[in-house]
């Protein structure tokens, strides 16, 4: 889909998505809870025709690292990664029901998560809670209603 | 092309991942770019802070009377306590001055603080609070709720800071036993998030169930005295001249609103 402002929207989007995961959570909520950047990144791909797609995903990315204080590109690369699959599958995506795109969100998610989590065990080791793996599936589940909220908002 | 627009981003990622990981030169970065990125912080907290401005004056008239009424009867029963440690302390002065003794008890000005939402990252165990640099707060400061030490600043911009806590598995604070003084080094556990795990401590020393670990002045970042950690389990192992000690934190960062930091020794 073609529209005049595809920056605009992206930036609210992300204001939102970061106001999404700034909300408090007990911590096993909090360590299953969606990759909300993703989910909203993914619906931008999808829905807009922009240029640059992985920088954006690299400033993105790193914007999440100074928020979070993670290590520097950790998030974007996970984010990078993720996002080149979610293009390289875009016409099947968009044409695809409502199931198929949630497996396709699914392993966004996954090669965002494993992204993630292989610099971290790189860094210090297999020490993490068991519960994140749990992400891509909550990460898939709330594709459906975040994809109706964007479209109403889009409109 | 279409491989090399997805080469260079990744490329810049494992170089700011490698650069990050080995070398401190990219702090002053992060440092610039998370002040540029502050009202991104008062946008995504506005929400929460809105519901506690609408919690706060929802509040009933009589639960406020009654909490307040609790809060002086804590009040006097502190300033209670407080009489017998100013004993205690003038006390000490003079052992001290007999003694021609150099040690001395600093008396700790702190900033209070309140703990707003965004700490949100998975694998890091992080606070953020609504004091930064312009309320004199700097990185590597020591934080401290009502029942022990919490965390240390990592990064300090002019309108909030970060708070790595002291269960964080890269945070480590030097601690010793309450009991007998037996030192250590203490520090989190990403697998289980309210366990600390003690380093370091010789297989032959004497340490049970139920002792408390206390930050010790080794390093100078934490004052010495303050409440870390119970002891949950400890293991000895025949192979390993160490032995492995749980410390359940005492200060739970769940239930806390707001905290104290503490200004470095040398800021003085």
């Amino acid at each position: 889909m073609k529209t005049n402002r595809p920056y605009q929207f992206l930036l609210k989007i992300i204001i939102f998505a970061l106001i999404m995961s700034g909300i408090p959570l007990p911590t096993i909520l909090l360590l299953a809870s969606p990759f909300w950047i993703l989910i909203f990144y993914v619906y931008w791909i999808i829905f807009f025709t922009a240029k640059g797609r992985l920088f954006l995903a690299l400033i993105i990315g790193l914007l999440i690292d100074i928020l979070h204080g993670s290590l520097l590109g950790q998030n974007a690369l996970a984010l990078i990664l993720s996002s080149a699959f979610i293009i390289n599958v875009k016409q099947s995506f968009y044409v695809s029901n409502i199931s198929t795109q949630q497996i396709y969100v699914f392993a966004a998610s996954a090669i965002y998560l494993l992204t993630f989590l292989l610099i971290h065990i790189l860094i210090q080791g297999l020490d993490f809670s068991w519960i994140v793996l749990l992400v891509p599936l909550t990460t898939s589940l709330f594709w459906q209603p975040v994809k109706f909220i964007l479209t109403k908002l889009r409109h | 092309m279409k491989s090399l627009k997805l080469f260079i981003p990744v490329f810049i990622s494992i170089f700011l991942i490698l650069s990050d990981y080995k070398f401190s030169y990219l702090d002053n970065f992060r440092s610039h770019a998370a002040t540029l990125i502050s009202p991104i912080y008062f946008l995504v907290n506005l929400p929460s802070q809105l519901y506690s401005w609408i919690d706060e004056n929802g509040t009933e008239k009589d639960i406020l009377l009654s909490q307040n009424k609790q809060l002086n009867r804590e009040i006097l029963e502190l300033k209670t306590t407080l009489q017998k440690y100013n004993n205690l302390l003038l006390e000490n002065t003079k052992l001290s001055k007999l003694l021609d003794s150099s040690y001395s008890i600093n008396k700790e000005k702190f900033t209070l603080a309140k703990i707003t939402s965004i700490s949100q990252s998975r694998l890091k165990k992080q606070l953020v609070i609504n004091k930064g640099s312009n309320d004199g707060i700097n990185n590597g400061q020591a934080a401290f709720g009502p029942d022990g030490v919490i965390g240390q600043v990592i990064h300090a911009t002019p309108l909030y800071s970060t708070i790595i806590t002291i269960s964080d598995p890269t945070h480590s604070i030097p601690v010793k036993n309450q009991r007998n003084g037996v030192r250590g080094i203490a520090r989190g556990k990403a697998s289980k998030s309210n366990q600390i795990i003690v380093n370091f401590v010789e297989s032959n020393q004497d340490i049970v169930e139920g002792d408390v670990f206390v930050s010790s002045a080794l390093g100078s970042k934490f004052p010495q005295g303050y409440p870390v950690g119970r002891v949950i389990s400890v293991k000895t192992h025949k192979e390993d001249p160490m032995m492995d000690i749980v410390l359940a934190p005492i200060q739970s960062t769940n239930e806390i609103e707001y905290l104290l930091v503490l200004p470095q020794e040398n800021e003085d």
